[in-house]
């Protein structure tokens, strides 16, 4: 028995010498050099095969994907000189922490090759992929970080898709305002984590510059189950009821809402409600409005696109929605639009450089201006550049159909909407 | 001093150095990032087998130094345009001077209390940041890329928090060494075995406890400064992760606890395994279950840890694995 320890062990300790030392060889890759008329271009990224954003990393992949598989099955982007551009994806596990990140696309840019990347999912990873990606002179379009700040670091190649967290909620606001003129108090109640604290902020300000008194304004602990000590505090006659944080906690709040009878005009929480699993509420999710980045009911077409003076570029909302529920049989979120968004903006600004040269492809970034199916593109070129300053969030509330089934509609900006808004609960 | 020429001690003072300067030789970009990554493993490992090795304190809470330290320590980066190196020893400073308030209360604690105490000055401590104004309450604290300019650009910062974090991970392994071979050390040590007879023989436990538990928080509070500025950002949840207390304990155990070369070795071992299955074309969908495999069959194999199992395998490698 000692001898076969003897035998086990010592190869086990010399492999993982080797494999954690200082002579960490890096694996070496013969460049491939590309046929003639075809240039491979390579997207590098990592995304959360495990841990926390597992979920969404996995849509956000899925999304950008079906870009890829599409965009090759079409015969790539022919450049005007007559090169065909061809995608290629690169991508480690990031294991959602932030460890590794710098280390992951370090190895992108130097072994990997990687032209072009897309970023993690999340604002805290996507802010330390970024200084690698900068300080490499790499293009990054993001997508699942919403965060404002990162876009205030002085990049110049970091792109956003989502609509940043200073308009995440604010939307609501005007909605109360169209609502109902009158109201003028809003409670908000959130998340102390960093990405809700980030949205509240922004929220109390332009609550209060439309002329909106926040009469409460309260973080609660990441995990919170219970919430009566803060519906308490909730003063009656409040119009409107505001924040939430992440899918478990903002449900069980709007639960707890509905549950304590609540009186309000409206109810609009982060996160949870647009996900389908919020039916599941049942009455509780009645009424409840929520923002989302984009939803396949959205109204974004030519039509729309003209109607602003604005390029449509790419897919429908509809041929995304069916050929993403064919590949991957479920129905997209805006996680997974967003993942082909960032794939379509790269493809589109590509194209309008003629050229895959990071100078030039920035270029066309800085000068996009379009809708796609996903909303309107368009980025800061100045002090925060990169900053996603065209796209709008969508507003969804939970009604009821002509059978009483609980349906999802958009009923925020009126230009996507496919719903009238209805009142929470006023009596 | 004359304790850190036994060749015990030299081994592993000498593989960091040289596997720096290798680093910086080389001068590769992707060397360096993982470097970085194994190195600031091998310091945390180290500094936490300085109250885990020598006194036989578990700790569940040695990240808290790494977090509140690195907080303070970029707190003076952004805030006050400290520059790196006064920032990160401010950082460790302050981890030093708080395990020191924090060690008269909790290390009289002993065994599973002391661990679930811990466990609680973590969450504290989370919580604490968390509402912190002057640390940027929930959303954190982050740096402008243009404050990689005064070091040369983003480039040269990067190799220079390296060539920072190399030395700290050298400074640990011999303030390791150190602590092992003097009469302070041996003190810890008879803490370890029973506290009580310690005592009876004239160890002075609570001030060499207390002691212990500063200098093992110093340098995770160094370390954190560094690892935030890289990433130029911190937030509460990177900062007070409970698994990487968990993961560094295991990097202890697996090299072999007590010993100066056991927690490099573990650090190196359970980092590096997960650095390579996390890339490698064959196993990158399995690392997790393939390092769990791999960790699993070491734990029940090698109890006292690698080198452990080493000395009392090879009798002939007791002067050289101390």
């Amino acid at each position: 028995m000692q001898k076969m320890k003897f035998w086990f062990l010592t190869p086990l300790i010399i492999l993982s010498l080797i494999m954690g030392g200082p002579s960490l060889a890096a694996e070496k890759k013969a460049i491939q050099p590309a046929a003639k008329a075809v240039e491979n271009v390579v997207i590098g990224f990592t995304a959360s095969q495990t841990g926390k954003f597992n979920v969404e990393s996995t849509r956000q992949i899925h999304g950008l994907s079906l870009w890829m598989d599409q965009v090759n099955a079409a015969g790539g982007i022919k450049l005007p000189e007559g090169t065909v551009v061809k995608f290629a994806a690169k991508f480690y596990d990031d294991e959602s922490k932030k460890d590794r990140v710098q280390e992951l696309y370090t190895r992108l840019i130097n072994e990997d090759k990687a032209d072009f990347l897309i970023s993690p999912y999340s604002s805290g990873l996507t802010d330390a992929a970024a200084v690698i990606a900068q300080q490499y002179k790499r293009i990054m379009i993001t997508c699942g970080a919403a965060s404002d700040s990162t876009y205030n670091k002085g990049y110049t190649l970091v792109y956003q898709t989502y609509t940043p967290a200073s308009r995440y909620l604010t939307g609501a606001i005007d909605l109360l305002a169209q609502m109902d003129p009158k109201a003028n108090q809003v409670a908000i109640v959130y998340e102390a984590a960093k990405f809700s604290t980030d949205v509240v902020n922004y929220l109390k300000d332009y609550a209060q510059k439309k002329g909106f008194q926040v009469v409460l304004f309260e973080g609660y602990d990441p995990g919170a189950t219970d919430f009566a000590p803060f519906i308490d505090k909730i003063p009656k006659g409040t119009d409107a009821i505001m924040g939430g944080g992440h899918f478990a906690d903002t449900s069980t709040f709007a639960k707890q809402l509905y549950e304590k009878g609540v009186k309000t005009k409206m109810v609009a929480l982060l996160v949870a409600p647009p996900e389908d699993q919020f039916a599941e509420l049942g009455d509780a999710a009645y009424a409840v409005i929520g923002p989302s980045q984009w939803e396949s009911s959205a109204n974004y077409n030519p039509k729309a696109a003209k109607k602003l003076g604005l390029e449509y570029y790419g897919i429908s909302v509809a041929d995304f929605t069916k050929n993403y529920k064919e590949k991957y049989k479920e129905n997209p979120t805006y996680h997974s639009a967003g993942g082909y968004v960032a794939g379509l903006l790269l493809q589109k600004a590509i194209e309008m450089a003629g050229s895959t040269d990071s100078a030039k492809v920035k270029a066309a970034l800085d000068k996009m201006n379009l809708m796609t199916f996903y909303g309107v593109i368009k980025f800061d070129t100045a002090k925060a550049h990169g900053l996603q300053v065209g796209h709008d969030m969508v507003y969804i509330q939970w009604q009821r159909d002509a059978k009483k089934k609980l349906v999802k509609r958009v009923v925020w900006p009126e230009a996507a909407a496919t719903g009238k808004p209805v009142f929470y609960r006023t009596k | 001093m004359r304790n850190l020429l036994r060749l015990g001690y030299l081994l592993p003072v000498v593989l960091i150095l040289i596997w720096g300067l290798v680093v910086i030789i080389h001068g590769e970009d992707t060397l360096r990032e993982k470097t970085f990554t194994l190195l600031m493993f091998v310091g945390m490992a180290s500094s936490l087998n300085i109250l885990l090795g020598y006194t036989g304190y578990v700790s569940f809470g040695h990240i808290v130094f790494f977090g509140l330290g690195g907080y303070f320590g970029f707190y003076l980066l952004a805030q006050h345009d400290w520059s790196l190196i006064p920032a990160s020893l401010a950082g460790g400073a302050m981890s030093a001077v708080i395990a020191g308030l924090l060690g008269v209360a909790v290390l009289r604690l002993r065994g599973a209390y002391f661990a679930l105490a811990t466990i609680g000055i973590n969450e504290a401590a989370r919580a604490f940041v968390t509402n912190f104004g002057p640390f940027g309450g929930a959303t954190g604290l982050y740096v402008n890329f243009s404050v990689y300019e005064a070091y040369g650009g983003a480039s040269q910062a990067l190799w220079s928090t390296f060539t920072c974090l190399w030395i700290t991970a050298l400074a640990t392994i011999i303030a390791s060494a150190l602590v092992k071979g003097s009469r302070f050390g041996l003190g810890l040590m008879a803490i370890r075995e029973d506290e009580d007879a310690a005592m009876v023989m004239g160890v002075k436990a609570p001030q060499a406890k207390t002691l212990a538990f500063m200098i093992s928080a110093f340098f995770p509070g160094l370390i954190g400064t560094l690892y935030f500025f890289k990433n130029g950002n911190v937030e509460p949840g990177d900062a007070f992760h409970l698994h990487m207390s968990i993961e560094l304990l295991v990097m202890v155990m697996l090299g072999g606890q007590g010993t100066v070369f056991g927690p490099m070795l573990g650090a190196v071992t359970y980092e590096g395994l997960r650095g390579y299955l996390l890339t490698s074309p064959l196993f990158k969908s399995l690392h997790l279950a393939v390092s769990g495999l791999f960790l699993l069959i070491i734990v029940l194999f090698v109890p006292a840890g690698v080198v452990g199992w080493i000395r009392h395998r090879l009798p002939i490698t007791r002067r050289l694995l101390e």
